[in-house]
């Protein structure tokens, strides 16, 4: 069934989210349209306002429709240790999983050379200038585990050394209730080579 | 219809990128079977032993299966244990991976560049002198995709390279002797024979590779270079 009318457009839409193919577009379409319409209302005008609203706070790049996230606007948050993260999702994950009071810095990606993806496109001039002059004393990088991810926190690592900032990559490895019977040899070797005295 | 199945196949990954929710498409620099493109079903789902090892950089044994153009990945292992690339040597990597897939056609075998690769890999992971590790690299890319470079005869003169002249590179990539030549013929001897000791020569073969590499590329601009020279520039 092609239906290039509007619910034919509302059900392509719907696929532009993550995991959305076609069947599960169609269920949600006629949910909206069928049983909760009240819901979808409310849904495309936050959606509306949301796309109009949110934007990047000035100082750490996250998302939010202030100027200064609340995160960065907090006075009790101690502004001299910074998190370096890949998205605005590992914001929220971090927040809500460690003890970490300190601030954040959002890449939004990570360093792709083969992509062209380089240090100008995620902010790092910005984040060079906070190191030299907001005196952040710590930096803790939290990009993901991937050769990329790596290759970004070494780089950055660097700009904080140039700046006499301490800087320290959080640890990867053995999962928690891990056995190393069935870890795979990657994440082994990486444990491995991360391995410290104890 | 018969499969076609490969199994075990020493191979590294030069780039992966997300496909759909849970896959991956990665494409892949086999020892035999030259460079290809591989479907990796479900490899990023939370608790799959593959994504981790399906990294640029990492020595593996790869099973797949197919004849198209997108062939389906079937197993992963790793081939040997390894030391990570790290630092400057990573970022050279990536400039690797781009080469390879800027120069290779797709299932072309290339066994002898794969054994060049893994080589450069373990120059850089042992720490050897970047520059010369590259540019190595890059002439053994160029006479081994089939387009040689002879720098140590003037054809149109005639004569082989003379040390103590200034050559220009004709429209055949080759030495022409000229008065305001940019490179000296004892550089392009130096860099036909692979003798990067001299700081002079190293620089030379730089700028003359990078001049060869862009003609062979007719213009395509190569993201890494880019990417690797606004790293060097900020550190
Ligand atoms: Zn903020």
């Amino acid at each position: 069934m092609r239906d290039t009318g509007l619910l034919g457009r509302l059900i392509q839409h719907l696929r532009c989210l993550p995991g959305v193919g076609p069947k599960t577009a169609q269920r949600m379409a006629f949910h909206l349209l069928q049983k909760d319409r009240e819901g979808a209302r409310a849904l495309a005008e936050t959606l509306l306002q949301a796309i109009d609203r949110i934007g990047q706070c000035s100082r750490c790049r996250t998302l939010t429709e202030k100027p200064l996230c609340d995160i960065c606007a907090d006075p009790a948050r101690d502004k001299s240790a910074v998190c370096i993260v890949e998205n605005p999702s590992d914001v929220w994950i971090i927040e809500q999983a460690t003890v970490f009071r300190g601030l954040y810095f959002v890449l939004h990606g990570r360093l792709s050379p083969l992509d062209g993806i380089g240090p100008g496109e995620l902010g790092l001039d910005q984040l060079e200038r906070q190191l030299a002059t907001n005196g952040i004393k710590e930096l803790v990088l939290a990009t993901n585990s991937t050769v990329e991810g790596e290759a970004t926190a070494f780089f950055i690592g660097e700009l904080a050394h140039k700046h006499h900032v301490q800087a320290s990559r959080i640890a990867h490895g053995v999962p928690m209730g891990g056995e190393l019977e069935f870890i795979d040899s990657g994440t082994l070797l990486h444990a491995f080579n991360g391995r410290r005295t104890i | 219809m018969t499969e076609n199945r490969v199994f075990l196949q020493p191979a590294y990954i030069l780039q992966q990128r997300d496909y759909r929710e849970s896959s991956l498409i990665v494409e892949a620099f086999t020892r035999d079977f030259g460079r290809l493109s591989l479907l990796a079903k479900g490899v990023r789902k939370a608790k799959s032993k593959s994504q981790g090892l399906l990294q640029p950089f990492i020595p593996l044994r790869l099973s797949y299966l197919g004849k198209a153009e997108l062939k389906t990945l079937t197993d992963v292992e790793l081939a040997e244990p390894f030391q990570p690339l790290t630092g400057l040597a990573l970022y050279c990597g990536f400039y690797l991976n781009e080469l390879i897939e800027a120069f290779l056609h797709k299932d072309d075998p290339h066994p002898e560049l794969f054994a060049d690769y893994c080589q450069c890999l373990a120059d850089l992971r042992q720490g050897g002198p970047l520059e010369a590790v590259l540019r190595n690299f890059e002439l053994n890319l160029i006479e081994k995709s089939g387009y040689g470079l002879q720098l140590a005869y003037d054809m149109q003169h005639g004569k082989p390279v003379d040390p103590s002249k200034k050559y220009h590179l004709g429209a055949e990539l080759s030495p022409v002797e000229a008065t305001e030549g940019i490179y000296t013929g004892k550089s392009l001897l130096a860099i036909q024979a692979r003798n990067f000791g001299d700081p002079d020569v190293l620089a030379e073969a730089k700028s003359l590779l990078r001049h060869v590499l862009d003609q062979l590329l007719h213009g395509k601009p190569l993201n890494s270079r880019k990417v690797l020279n606004e790293i060097i520039k900020r550190l």
